[in-house]
């Protein structure tokens, strides 16, 4: 009984993160072991979702909201991992997408701090991202600093909670946006290396909140994230500190070890027809020719050394060339984004990120 | 990759251990990969205490290097996790009692050092109980004054320092939370043997928790877990304060034959019942019954069991929800496995909304 090679490959790369990001271990078990196929992917983590989901909205039927929140904002999780790399199967990962972005959208106002959808003018459409507020915010007269939060290749803001919690725990505010070729952006919107733009258009928006401090801002991405962020730290100077966790410094050069699966969900994402395409395309995701060297805010780099995706000396070189403040968190035994230890590295970026943006320590 | 590694050569006990426990040592906090490295580096019984005090210490490590730099937020979070995998690496290790009470030791540190640090922050209560102490961690829902509280009872191989999951779902419905060791149970396991007559010990709480003025002493619910999904039921057949209850993968009536059980939790029973042999043993679990008083329970309860559950079959959480007298919520759960832990959300969350509710909370 040997498994389809992308079925292997997903789990391998992917248990750990799954698991930190919200499913259970038992469902992560039931789900993949019972696979053989990669086409049965979208299919089998859309039924394990449709679970969650029925509790969630019988819960909330009943009137326990919190309760329900906690349900959909799992089944979220599930819906996403279902379309996360699907790239093969655009009807079947939309269908999916829709459920994920539909069970997060009715648990957004139950959930603690709450939050609301927000959309960000761009290029004559939107990007579609939450916001959400610290509880003691409403407590005091400051208003809270905020951090934006970008998701990488196939995460996307209905993942991502687990890592947004640290941040509003001390006292920041969280703006999590899918940019160009993320989450809902992707249909309308290629990927791009020069992801200052999408940035610029999300700060702008920031400009005009009046329940933020706007002076303070931070930047957060996560995988291919990682590189976004700091790329985009490198041109809006409107960003107090960035933190970049596991990004490559340039993706062409680690375009030929990456899986299957990973490359075809970039052609996919960045609306190229071939690889040739598509590789030439990562040549555009680059901090070389002194791009790097723009970054001049506090940057925090988290990798893990262990990183079959991204190796860990990309991290390095951009904290050599970055020009300010810089912090490399390597973590030994980590893998990709080292989700496998996270508590290496999750509260304390979240202190380092609070302490950059003025709050008291916690 | 396997989630569970599994070496065929293994001791049978650790193989045992792993087979029970992986879903409820990780929904308990014990981080994934620490579970898969730490069991899969443990070949003999023997190894297992030493192996997750190893893990532990580094996460105590995290805990004071934070706290040295003044993010309690994050130091309360390691030492959290530290003081469970200290934990489970002493919850049956009565083998090797002097190197149980050790790490059982750092364990207690561990969690009172983030008590004061964890939001909502907790408090070492000790409650006198006959001529010598109990202890219990109580915390309160912030925001709220005086409080609802559920005294939290622990099982055989549970303690306070493993309950951080399930207190934060009752306090961010209200609800204030004391969870303590009972005679035989963690630190009260050293000094009282297990009681099978477990009213006694839950009314000294209860006694205790009254001459409190910052809770409501007057709506007071009670909760366990395994063994103490027998000792929750059985105190609420006698304690009338109590108003409403939850018991987890109880028993109705125990067995004086442990056959079929894992000889580990064997053993961890006769050393706390304080038993010099299984015969012993058997005579102490004898007395752990609800026959005849079951028709006391008037109070609500809310009763959850698994049909997979290898230790307690679901037969008796069937058997005493057709006894008691009171409103009963039964919740047998297709597929659970003991404590249901496998499908923890399809009761965690429940029995805190029902409880609050119980208790008079607002339904948020």
């Amino acid at each position: 009984m040997s498994k389809d090679a992308r079925v292997a490959s997903a789990n391998a790369h992917w248990a750990p993160r799954f698991i930190s990001n919200g499913v259970l271990l038992a469902d992560f078990e039931d789900v993949t072991s019972g696979m053989q196929r990669w086409e049965d992917w979208c299919s089998a983590w859309s039924a394990r979702a449709a679970v969650h989901e029925k509790l969630g909205r019988d819960t909330l039927a009943a009137g326990y909201k919190l309760t329900a929140s906690e349900h959909l904002t799992r089944a979220a999780v599930y819906y996403h991992f279902a379309k996360f790399l699907f790239v093969h199967d655009i009807p079947q990962m939309r269908e999916a997408h829709m459920k994920a972005v539909e069970c997060r959208q009715l648990a957004l106002p139950h959930q603690r701090p709450p939050a609301v959808r927000v959309e960000i003018p761009y290029e004559g459409k939107c990007l579609a991202g939450f916001l959400r507020l610290p509880v003691f915010s409403s407590q005091t007269a400051a208003k809270p600093p905020l951090l934006i939060m970008v998701p990488g290749l196939d995460s996307a803001k209905e993942e991502l909670e687990a890592y947004e919690l640290p941040f509003l725990a001390r006292g920041m505010a969280t703006l999590m946006v899918d940019g160009p070729g993320q989450g809902e952006a992707e249909y309308d919107f290629p990927i791009r290396g020069d992801y200052e733009v999408p940035v610029k258009a999300m700060v702008d928006w920031a400009m005009g909140r009046k329940d933020i401090d706007t002076t303070r801002i931070g930047l957060w991405g996560v995988s291919l994230g990682g590189y976004y962020a700091p790329r985009a730290a490198a041109f809006e100077k409107r960003l107090k500190a960035c933190i970049g966790l596991a990004g490559p410094y340039d993706f062409s050069a680690n375009w030929d070890k990456l899986p299957e699966l990973t490359r075809e969900a970039f052609r996919v994402r960045s609306h190229c027809k071939t690889q040739e395409e598509a590789k030439r395309h990562a040549s555009t995701l680059t901090l070389k020719d002194g791009i790097a060297k723009q970054i001049e805010c506090p940057l925090l780099i988290v990798t893990g050394k262990q990183d079959r995706l991204i190796p860990w000396q990309d991290a390095q070189r951009m904290v050599d060339e970055a020009s300010g403040p810089t912090e490399l968190l390597l973590v030994e035994d980590g893998n990709h984004i080292a989700n496998n230890r996270p508590y290496r590295w999750r509260s304390r970026s979240a202190d380092w990120m609070a302490e950059q943006l003025g709050l008291p320590r916690q | 990759m396997s989630a569970l590694p599994q070496a065929p050569e293994k001791d049978p006990r650790v193989q045992s251990a792993i087979s029970h426990w992986a879903p409820r040592f990780v929904a308990n906090g014990v981080p994934l990969s620490d579970f898969e490295q730490v069991t899969a580096g443990c070949e003999r019984w023997e190894d297992w205490c030493s192996a997750w005090s190893a893990r532990a210490a580094q996460h105590e490590e995290l805990g004071v290097q934070a706290l040295a730099q003044g993010y309690k937020l994050s130091a309360g979070a390691h030492f959290t996790r530290a003081a469970v995998c200290y934990h489970f690496g002493k919850f049956l290790f009565v083998n090797d009692l002097a190197q149980m009470k050790a790490a059982h030791t750092k364990a207690v540190e561990c969690r009172n050092r983030a008590l004061p640090l964890i939001d909502p922050p907790g408090e070492r209560v000790a409650v006198a109980y006959e001529g010598k102490f109990l202890y219990g961690n109580l915390r309160k829902p912030a925001g709220v004054a005086r409080p609802p509280v559920v005294v939290m009872c622990m099982g055989l191989d549970s303690a306070k320092e493993e309950m951080d999951d399930y207190e934060n779902r009752f306090l961010s419905r209200g609800l204030a939370t004391f969870a303590f060791d009972g005679p035989g149970q963690g630190e009260g396991e050293y000094d009282f043997a297990l009681c099978p007559e477990y009213e006694k010990p839950v009314k000294a709480v209860i006694d205790c928790l009254e001459r409190r003025v910052d809770i409501d002493s007057s709506a007071i619910g009670i909760w366990g877990v395994s063994l103490g999904g027998y000792f929750a039921p059985r105190a609420t057949c006698f304690e009338k304060r109590i108003k409403a209850c939850v018991a987890l993968s109880g028993a109705y009536q125990r067995s004086s034959n442990f056959d079929g059980r894992p000889i580990i939790n064997v053993e961890a029973f006769r050393v706390r019942s304080k038993s010099a042999n299984l015969e012993e043993a058997g005579k102490v679990a004898l007395r752990m019954s609800l026959a005849g008083i079951a028709k006391n329970i008037s109070c609500p309860i809310y009763l959850v069991a698994g049909t997979k559950d290898r230790l307690t079959p679901h037969t008796a959480a069937e058997k005493l929800a057709a006894e008691v007298s009171g409103p009963c919520v039964l919740s047998v759960i297709e597929g659970g496995n003991h404590v249901v832990n496998n499908l923890w959300y399809r009761y965690r969350d429940q029995t805190a909304d029902w409880m609050a509710t119980q208790l008079g909370a607002a339904r948020c």
